[in-house]
């Protein structure tokens, strides 16, 4: 009698059964998938991969006029445009992030429903792809951050910046958790997907995107500093305008409550991924 | 003994049906708070309580090393949900199964290909969602493009092909990967005979000359025939036949082919047919005699067809008797003399006679056709009736050969 077997199906999937190693072997499948985004997000364009760059710079124009100059709110003394860039890219990056693997199940259910590869390659394919979008902006704000550091006076950098890396981990962990939650809900709740258009425009405005964290009422200020965005956000500040102590209490909180949210979708999306097939 | 690659246990899936899980939030919500709060199973406001289907009960297989296990059933039977399963596309709800080496399914040709991309880009891409390292890809890429045929325009976005270079080149893909266990549900559906007659080929040189395992659900009973060591018949989710492909497919087509040996439709516009042709009424009489109940070689038997003839156009009509036996065999072909008719209702009959047709189970199919070339009208296995065997005087009771068994005498005489 054989007992040895490759390969089990079973009616149950287990809890915390990542099978990461089975994901290893599917990185060809995972750098395609990166590729095919890149490629086919810019094909029958004619700014092509330009509009990387542009979408920061216009959302930055913007913000400026409106929150800089017609609302008149504070930048804590640092340049406007430098100033909005950090929060521009950060929250970008989690709003694509978190809009490229929520509907992971809704969007897939055509390839998921004829062929099997590790379902998390999808959403790890989108954070890949939009990572590799935000490395470019991020180019651009280097390049427009030296400008200043040259020629003027205005930006003082300090050794935090070296956790940069850190921070954009943090941001891409906090939107793979919560898009894994997510992508499970909507599977199965697709009015969800109205409510969390608006929820997450709202969120922006509760995130330092367009403001300093020093305009907040001290009362509000604790309930403030929960959400995960705000000490990444203001971090990547501090790192490169020196515009006050880093806190670091705050940061570890949040490494804490976004790893806690990304094992939670993790093992939720291991737990769900063949099931959900059957209701999508 | 031979390695077992595949090993299903008591594989069972269940759909739910109803109310539930109507993917609305405030449903759902409403019908958990009915169940579980005011625990109220029943009715409230017509909500309809928990009922589900079975795709799938109790089924347990083994497949072992280079074998071609086919899968038949009628549609619905649950075939493409074990596929599924076997597949890992969805879970079994009870069950497991067991496995060695890499499997690969193609459940359909091209699947993941995107349409902005180019030929080579998309044949990278669907190999890799096919399981295929990207070094596979890359030693057999030539063989593919020479395979699909498209070498000219490999740098073409694939929105820009026609169907069938699109289909080419998917197929070419999916035929140059080596799984362990090939998965292969109705492929052959799609695309025309070409087409078709180079997937089966392919299929038969995976199974034979490289000894792949090879599960395979089909339509298509001749090749299931030709390709298959063995066959399974699935119906309503359990698996009610197992075997060699002949036996097996020789007897799922007698049960699902045996209509009756009568159809009648009053309604017009519901009967079979078309708009040249309507089927009224079709029946097998049999002329017994002695109070004999069934039919065996002895007994004559007519065919009574009516139908409406609604061309109206001058023109030859030629009514034609398709005589098939169940395993495929095409044992003769009548037909009527051509001449016109009016439209409106027009009978017909052909009779077989007794001591004519071997001990078999049997279909008829009737073809009308127009100006002898054009086929109105084909209406495939619409009667089917079994011949008993019947002896007499003899010491033989094997099976008589032959498709006929005409009582044409056979005398010897003593010179």
């Amino acid at each position: 009698m054989q007992t040895e077997w490759n390969w089990k199906i079973e009616a149950k999937t287990r809890w915390f059964h990542w099978n990461l190693k089975e994901l290893w072997q599917y990185k060809d499948l995972l750098n395609r998938f990166v590729r095919r985004d890149l490629i086919a997000n810019y094909q029958q364009t004619v700014l092509g991969p330009f509009w990387i760059f542009l979408q920061p710079v216009l959302t930055t124009i913007v913000y400026w006029v409106i929150f800089g100059k017609v609302a008149g709110i504070s930048t804590d003394g640092i340049p406007p445009v430098l100033f909005y860039l950090p929060g521009v890219i950060v929250w970008a990056y989690f709003s694509d992030c978190l809009n490229g693997t929520m509907y992971t199940f809704l969007q897939n259910s055509a390839l998921f429903s004829k062929v099997y590869f590790p379902r998390l390659i999808i959403p790890l394919s989108a954070i890949f792809s939009h990572t590799v979008r935000m490395l470019v902006q991020l180019l651009l704000f280097t390049s427009l951050y030296l400008f200043y550091l040259i020629f003027t006076n205005a930006v003082h950098p300090n050794l935090y910046i070296l956790l940069l890396p850190f921070f954009l981990l943090l941001t891409a962990a906090f939107s793979l958790g919560a898009g894994l939650i997510i992508s499970v809900m909507t599977a199965r709740y697709r009015d969800l997907d109205y409510a969390l258009q608006f929820l997450l425009r709202l969120f922006m405005f509760a995130s330092p995107v367009v403001y300093p964290t020093s305009i907040v009422p001290d009362k509000y200020r604790f309930i403030f500093w929960l959400n995960p965005l705000t000490p990444i956000i203001e971090s990547f500040r501090t790192a490169f305008f020196t515009t006050g102590p880093l806190h670091y209490k705050y940061l570890l909180l949040t490494l804490f409550s976004i790893t806690a949210l990304l094992t939670t979708g993790l093992t939720l999306f291991k737990k769900r991924e063949l099931n959900v097939m059957d209701i999508v | 003994m031979t390695r077992i690659m595949i090993k299903a246990e008591n594989v069972s899936k269940y759909y739910n049906l109803g109310k539930l899980g109507s993917g609305r939030l405030r449903e759902d919500f409403k019908d958990w708070w009915v169940r579980s709060v005011l625990k109220n199973g029943n009715n409230h406001n017509g909500t309809e309580t928990r009922s589900h289907i079975w795709a799938l009960k109790d089924v347990s297989f083994e497949v072992s090393e280079g074998e071609v296990l086919g899968f038949i059933g009628n549609n619905g039977a649950g075939k493409s949900t074990l596929l599924r399963i076997l597949s890992r596309i969805t879970a079994p709800s009870y069950g497991t199964v067991m496995g060695n080496g890499r499997v690969a399914s193609l459940l359909e040709v091209g699947t993941g290909f995107h349409a902005e991309l180019t030929g080579r880009e998309n044949i990278y891409l669907n190999g890799h969602i096919l399981g295929m390292k990207k070094k596979e890809i890359a030693s057999r890429f030539d063989e593919i493009l020479d395979f699909s045929g498209v070498e000219k325009f490999i740098d073409t976005p694939v929105k820009r092909y026609s169907t069938g270079m699109y289909m080419r080149l998917a197929f070419a893909v999916a035929a140059h990967m080596e799984p362990d266990i090939l998965i292969v549900d109705e492929v052959l559906a799609v695309g025309d005979a070409e087409f078709q007659r180079k997937c089966i080929g392919k299929m038969k040189e995976v199974s034979s000359q490289k000894g792949k395992t090879v599960l395979f659900v089909s339509h298509n009973l001749q090749a299931l025939q030709n390709l298959c060591q063995r066959v399974i018949v699935i119906h309503q989710g359990q698996i009610v036949d197992e075997g060699e492909p002949e036996a097996v497919i020789g007897s799922y087509l007698k049960k699902e082919k045996n209509i009756s040996c009568f159809q009648e439709y009053d309604d017009m516009s519901s009967a079979p047919g078309n708009d040249s042709i309507r089927i009224k009424r079709v029946e097998l009489i049999p002329e017994y005699v002695n109070g004999q109940q069934v039919i065996d070689i002895r007994t004559p038997v007519t065919i009574h067809f009516e139908f409406w003839y609604l061309e109206a156009t001058s023109g030859n009509l030629i009514v034609g008797v398709h005589l098939y036996n169940f395993r495929g065999d095409f044992i003769f072909d009548v037909c009527s003399e051509g001449a016109i008719y009016p439209s409106g209702l027009i009978e017909g009959k052909c009779s077989i006679p007794g001591n004519f047709l071997n001990d078999d189970s049997y279909y008829i199919s009737i073809v009308f056709v127009k100006d002898t070339t054009n086929r109105l009208y084909y209406f495939e296995g619409c009667l089917s009736f079994d011949v008993e065997d019947y002896r007499k005087n003899t010491a033989w009771f094997g099976k008589w050969q032959g498709f006929v068994r005409p009582a044409f005498p056979v005398t010897l005489t003593t010179k």
